[in-house]
């Protein structure tokens, strides 16, 4: 054999076997198509869902033709009395659907999709960790730098005046008696001043935050992120409060919408969660308090009317003096969930993120231009629109329509 | 022994300071706290005490009974688990809404978005970001709604009934859609299935104005 005639073959072989390895990813790649479009509504390779988990499926059936018969038409399986698809048949009440339109090969490739699937691993999270612990601020730092300057500053105003005394006491002037520091008028009078001020800055503080609770931020009786829901399965936030668009309250919802899809997701496997102080959460623990509360093991059908409700921690909590309507903010007035809630979709741990005082309110009727266009809520305003329409003004504040007025809030 | 204790107080004074923990866990203290707590029996509130003061109390409606404006009124109760003699009946149901306004269809999108849309997807193929082509968190395949025969062929009497009382791994909407929703959602899907003709709405394929309470990543 030449080495012309020998190199091609290579180049041959080569081909050939590259075409083969492309030929069974394609195949590959099909079962996970074929089980995604057909099978996977009903069926995970690990977990029982509607129908039975399907890993060591082919284990399971005494022959692999029955098989491909109990999936083309599962009653056809039946009628040949093997006790395994007997069996299978009772499984869950509900009946599975007949796939006469698989053909063979795509069954086939189904089942070796099956044979090799292998469970994602978890992909490290590096620096998860670090980013969680949020930077601590550096208050405490300048704190104990002024205090060494102080006392840096009071060191030197003490040899200051010791070297006078030694240089009067030289020059042979008379000498005051030595008075100790704190009998000293001086640093009395200094020490009070500065005792008064920082003391009169945290009562006035603390005064006015009265009744105020800005940051609260509860433990709940589970830890449910939003982050989670919200921020990384961008479930909409009028899913779960859809009372925000109805009316005064933004309802909490109840156990059965978080069911409707934690009777499937029974566990987590996003990235690691922390609550506000730093220690780490077990997403899946958290889900299983939610069964608890619930009255549902996984596996079975679930029964609402054995469901408690969860007693969330109200966070936001206005007086009775002032009425707050939900869906004049959200339907009417179109504003978004996160102007007064803050960036709720990154939040592990919901906190309080305006104060919620009258100074608060009033500042934003001031500022916040209504929607008036395309908006049927405020067509009553006929000046106002003719004005815009003539270009007399360009837009309408809150206030301009009264939403400063007592009454508008306090009645 | 006097200079000591001036340095004990101002070190545990630094101690307490250092120590506080930033994360707020209480919601600090009220002055006059009159109205703070209302005395009114408020949707959140507590209700288990009312029957010592005899007061009945009981948030069920009457059964039978039906709200007032409900114009959609649905006999078909929940099948009994294991039956389905409700559900295979539920497909003689005919949509009450035969036609949408383009206000009304974009209002049916909007609520088909919030509810339906994580799972079944934007675009009805059964890929929402809960699903994500296998990548999410929902271990099942939602229904492709356009695109697959099965639903296309489904009728929108049986499409009611998965809605309002759940089917297989779907949970129930009743809580969360008033039927008049519903119908309106299901007369969407089915003009996007193409099995309804559009009414006289040339704004059926109106892009939905930007979501003012839409999650924003």
């Amino acid at each position: 054999m030449s080495k012309k005639r020998k190199a091609s073959l290579h180049i041959i072989t080569s081909f050939l076997m590259l075409f083969v390895a492309g030929f069974t990813q394609v195949q590959a790649q099909d079962g996970k198509a074929l089980f995604n479009a057909n099978c996977a509504s009903c069926h995970k390779i690990d977990k029982d869902l509607t129908g039975p988990a399907l890993q060591g499926i082919e284990d399971r059936w005494p022959s692999k033709d029955l098989l491909k018969t109990w999936i083309k038409n599962w009653p056809d399986a039946v009628k040949t009395g093997d006790a395994y698809a007997l069996k299978i048949k009772d499984w869950s009440p509900a009946a599975m659907t007949s796939f006469t339109s698989l053909q063979d090969a795509d069954i086939e490739a189904i089942l070796t999709y099956i044979r090799e699937w292998k469970p994602a691993t978890p992909a490290p999270v590096a620096g998860a960790t670090a980013a969680a612990k949020s930077e601590g601020d550096n208050s405490l730092l300048f704190g104990v730098i002024t205090l060494v300057l102080a006392l840096v500053a009071l060191i030197l105003l003490q040899v200051n005046s010791n070297l006078r005394k030694l240089a009067d006491e030289r020059d042979g002037l008379p000498v005051e008696a030595a008075v100790p520091f704190y009998k000293n008028k001086t640093y009395l009078a200094l020490t009070t001043v500065i005792l008064f001020i920082v003391a009169g800055v945290y009562i006035s503080k603390g005064a006015v935050g009265l009744g105020r609770s800005k940051d609260y931020q509860p433990e709940q009786p589970i830890y449910y992120s939003h982050k989670v829901h919200a921020g990384v399965n961008q479930i909409n936030c009028l899913y779960c409060h859809g009372g925000a668009q109805e009316g005064k309250h933004a309802n909490i919802p109840s156990v059965n919408v978080c069911m409707n899809c934690h009777m499937a997701i029974n566990e987590y496997k996003g990235e690691p969660l922390y609550t506000a102080d730093g220690k780490e959460v077990n997403g899946t623990n958290e889900i299983k308090k939610l069964y608890e509360y619930a009255g549902f093991t996984p596996g079975q059908p679930w029964d609402p009317s054995k469901a408690k409700p969860i007693e969330w921690i109200k966070i936001h909590n206005l007086p009775d003096h002032v009425y707050f309507n939900h869906a004049q903010h959200v339907k009417a007035g179109q504003v978004a969930c996160q102007t007064c809630h803050g960036e709720i979709q990154n939040m592990g741990e919901v906190k309080q993120f305006s104060d919620l005082s009258m100074g608060w309110c009033i500042n934003c009727h001031r500022e916040t231009k209504v929607q008036f266009k395309d908006n049927g809520f405020y067509s009553i305003y006929e000046k106002f629109h003719e004005d815009m329409k003539n270009g007399k003004m360009d837009s309408v504040t809150v206030e301009m329509i009264g939403g400063t007025e007592c009454q508008k809030c306090h009645y | 022994m006097k200079k000591l204790s001036i340095l004990l107080t101002a070190v545990s004074a630094l101690l307490i300071v250092a120590c506080s923990s930033e994360v707020k866990r209480k919601p600090g203290s009220i002055y006059m706290p009159d109205m703070a707590n209302s005395r009114a029996y408020e949707t959140y509130a507590d209700h288990s005490n009312l029957k010592d003061k005899n007061i009945n109390y009981n948030n069920q409606p009457v059964a039978g009974t039906v709200s007032k404006g409900e114009t959609y009124v649905y006999h078909l109760a929940k099948d009994a688990n294991g039956d389905t003699a409700n559900y295979f009946a539920s497909r003689l149901v005919e949509n009450p809404v035969t036609s949408l306004n383009a206000d009304e269809l974009k209002e049916a999108e909007r609520q088909y978005l919030i509810n339906c849309g994580i799972c079944h997807g934007e675009k009805l193929d059964g890929n929402g970001p809960l699903w994500k082509g296998g990548e999410g968190p929902y271990p099942a395949k939602p229904a492709t709604l356009v695109g697959d025969a099965k639903y296309e062929a489904m009728t929108a009497g049986t499409m009611f009934y998965s809605i309002t009382y759940g089917r297989n791994l779907m949970g129930a909407y009743a809580s969360q859609l008033t039927p008049k929703q519903r119908w309106d959602i299901i007369h969407y899907i089915k003009l996007k299935q193409g099995k309804v003709a559009a009414a006289a709405a040339p704004a059926a394929t109106a892009a939905v104005v930007a979501d003012s309470t839409k999650a924003t990543k």
